[in-house]
C-alpha cells in the first residue's frame, strides 16, 4: 500500500493562496475524546429512552380476524326468509361448528345465540354460542357435546333484553 | 498537491476502492428486495425502497465511523482512510434517496408543500412516543448534504481547514439525529427486538472504538520527556528526546514537546526535525516513510522534503521545521519552531555514534 501511494502524486487541487494553518490538532484529538464520551452518555439514553416509550402493538396484524373456514360435513340445517342455519362437522363429528347466513340485515341492532339444551326458551339456563350482526356468514364453534338429534336455538337482543326468536330443528 | 483542478484524481487505488464501494451496495440492495419480497410480499416497491436505502446507509455511516479510530488503533486498516470521502459521498447518495422517496410516500400526497408537511404534520415534540422523528431524519441529512459538497480538497483549502474539520465534525451530531431517528422511527413499530439489538451492538462498537483510540492519543499528548536535564549553553533549550538507534532507517519517531508532536526522522545518514501534521488533512507524518528522499504522509500521500519541509516541486505545501542535534547517541530536540518551510541542516549521524552503542552493548554482554 505505501508503494502505491508513490504513484498517487498527482492530487486533485492546487491553490496558490496562502493557507494560514492554525495548531488546532491536538485540542481537535481532545474535541474528538469529549463528543465521544458525550455520545457514550447521550445515546444508550436515547436508545433506552425509546425502548421504554415503545407502544404495545396488537398481536394481530390484521383489523379484523379472517372468517373461519367452514367444516366439511352438513349435520343439520334450517332455512327461513332471513336467515340458514347450518350444524357443520368434521368427518368423525370431533368438531362443531354452528354456522349463520344473514340473508337480510336485522331489523334489531344486534343479536345474540344461545343453545338452550333445556328447552325453557331461558337464556339463563342457556349457553351462549356468539354474536350476529350485519349482513353475511357468521360460524361458530361448538362444543362437540352437542351433537344431537335436534337443536334448539334463542336468538336474543340484549340490549332490549328481548328474546327475538326461538328456533328449533 | 495537483498543479492543476481535477474533480477526482483518479488512480487505481481508487478505482478499486469506489469499486467495492458500488458492488457492496448493488448486492446488498438485491439481497434485501429479494428477501422482502420473498417473506414480505405485501410491501409495496417504494417501502421496500425507503427500507432498503436506510440500512444500506447505516451500514456505510459505521464503517465510515469506525475507520477513524480503526486506523489509530491499528495501522492496517490505512487503506481504508485513504478513500474515505469516497464512501461518504456514496453514503450520502444512497440515504438522499431514502430521504427523497420518504418524503413522497409519507408528504406528497396532501395539498400541503411535502416540506412543510415534513415540519408540520407532526408537532408532539413534548412527547418521545409521537416525536416527529422524520425531523431529526431531514437535519442529519442536511449536515451530510453540507459534508458531501465540501468532500472536496478544493473547500478544504477555501474554507480553511479548521472551517472545514469543524463542519466536518458535525457527522458526530449527525450520527446521534440518524440513531434517534430510527428508535423513535421505524423501532416503535417494530415488534421484532433484533433491530434494537443491531442498533445497539453498532453504537457500542463505535463508542468503544472512539474512546479507547482518544483515550490512547490524549494519553501520549500528555506524556512528557524527561526534559532539561542539561541547560549549558550548546543544549540551550534542547530536549533529550531518544537514542538514535531507537529510530528505524527511512522511518521516523514522534515526540510530543510544548505543543504538537513533532517528528524526527533518520535518512540518508542525518536526523530532520518536522512537524508531524501534514498539511493536506493533519494526517501523522511520524507514522509515514521516506520514499524518494521525502516524507510520505500515510493517509494520502503528500510529500515533504526534510531538510526545510517543503513539498517538492510543483507542489506549495510547507510545515514546519525544528532543530535536532546528535551528542553521542542521544537526540536532543529543540521543541521551539521554525517558520514553515525554513531550511534546517539536520544532524548528521557520525559512524562513531553507532559504534559507541554497540561496543556499550557489548562490553555489558562480557560482563
Amino acid at each position: 500500500m505505501m508503494h502505491s501511494l508513490r504513484r498517487t502524486l498527482v492530487r486533485s487541487v492546487h491553490y496558490s493562496t496562502k493557507i494560514h494553518f492554525q495548531n488546532m490538532v491536538r485540542g481537535l484529538r481532545k474535541r474528538h475524546l469529549q463528543i465521544w464520551v458525550a455520545l457514550a452518555i447521550l445515546i444508550p439514553i436515547g436508545v433506552v429512552s425509546a425502548v421504554i416509550v415503545r407502544p404495545e402493538l396488537p398481536k394481530s396484524k390484521l383489523l379484523q380476524p379472517a372468517a373461519t373456514p367452514a367444516l366439511p360435513v352438513i349435520l343439520k340445517s334450517f332455512d327461513k326468509d332471513d336467515y340458514t342455519i347450518s350444524i357443520r362437522g368434521n368427518s368423525d363429528t370431533s368438531m362443531l361448528q354452528l354456522q349463520w347466513i344473514n340473508k337480510k340485515a336485522l331489523t334489531y341492532p344486534t343479536a345474540t345465540i344461545y343453545e338452550d339444551t333445556t328447552n325453557t326458551n331461558n337464556i339463563s339456563n342457556a349457553l351462549l354460542i356468539g354474536r350476529i350482526e350485519a349482513r353475511g356468514i357468521y360460524r361458530f364453534s361448538l362444543s362437540k357435546n352437542l351433537v344431537r338429534n335436534d337443536y334448539h336455538f334463542i336468538v336474543y337482543d340484549f340490549i332490549h333484553k328481548k328474546v327475538i326468536e326461538t328456533i328449533t330443528f | 498537491m495537483g498543479a492543476s483542478y481535477q474533480t477526482v484524481g483518479w488512480n487505481r487505488q481508487k478505482k478499486i476502492y469506489d469499486w467495492l464501494i458500488f458492488s457492496f451496495c448493488v448486492v446488498y440492495l438485491t439481497i434485501f428486495i429479494v428477501l422482502t419480497a420473498t417473506f414480505n410480499p405485501d410491501y409495496t416497491f417504494e417501502t421496500v425502497l425507503i427500507r432498503s436505502t436506510s440500512t444500506l446507509a447505516l451500514i456505510l455511516l459505521h464503517v465510515i465511523l469506525s475507520i477513524g479510530p480503526l486506523t489509530r488503533i491499528n495501522k492496517k486498516f490505512l487503506p481504508l482512510l485513504y478513500n474515505r470521502r469516497h464512501l461518504g459521498v456514496t453514503m450520502f447518495c444512497i440515504i438522499l434517496v431514502h430521504g427523497a422517496f420518504s418524503i413522497l410516500q409519507f408528504h406528497s400526497l396532501g395539498n400541503v408543500n411535502p416540506f412543510v408537511s415534513l415540519f408540520t404534520s407532526n408537532t408532539h415534540f413534548g412527547s418521545l412516543a409521537d416525536f416527529p422523528f422524520q425531523a431529526l431524519g431531514f437535519f442529519a441529512l442536511s449536515i451530510f448534504f453540507l459534508m458531501a459538497i465540501t468532500s472536496h480538497d478544493f473547500w478544504l483549502h477555501n474554507l480553511s481547514p479548521k472551517v472545514w474539520k469543524t463542519l466536518h465534525m458535525f457527522v458526530y451530531l449527525a450520527y446521534f439525529l440518524v440513531v434517534m431517528h430510527v428508535m423513535l422511527g421505524v423501532i416503535q413499530y417494530e415488534t421484532n427486538p433484533v433491530f434494537i439489538i443491531i442498533m445497539a451492538i453498532g453504537a457500542t462498537i463505535l463508542i468503544t472504538l472512539h474512546l479507547i483510540a482518544g483515550i490512547s492519543e490524549v494519553k501520549t499528548d500528555t506524556i512528557r520527556h524527561a526534559s532539561f536535564l542539561s541547560r549549558d549553553d550548546t543544549l540551550n533549550g534542547f530536549v533529550r528526546v531518544c537514542d538514535v538507534n531507537d529510530i528505524i532507517e527511512d522511518r521516523a519517531k514522534m515526540f510530543c514537546l510544548e505543543n504538537e508532536r513533532i517528528a524526527v526522522f533518520k535518512t540518508a545518514g542525518k536526523l530532520f526535525a518536522v512537524s508531524n501534521v501534514c498539511k493536506h488533512q493533519n494526517g501523522p507524518l511520524g507514522e509515514g516513510k521516506v520514499l524518494d528522499g521525502c516524507i510520505t504522509c500515510p493517509w494520502h500521500g503528500y510529500q515533504y522534503l526534510p531538510h526545510n519541509g517543503q513539498s517538492p516541486p510543483p507542489f506549495k505545501e510547507k510545515i514546519a521545521t525544528y532543530d535536532v542535534k546528535l551528542v553521542g547517541t542521544d537526540v536532543w530536540l529543540n521543541p521551539l519552531p521554525y517558520p514553515e518551510g525554513t531550511e534546517r541542516l539536520g544532524a548528521v549521524i557520525q559512524i562513531e555514534n553507532v559504534k559507541l552503542k554497540i561496543e556499550n552493548v557489548k562490553g555489558e554482554e562480557q560482563v
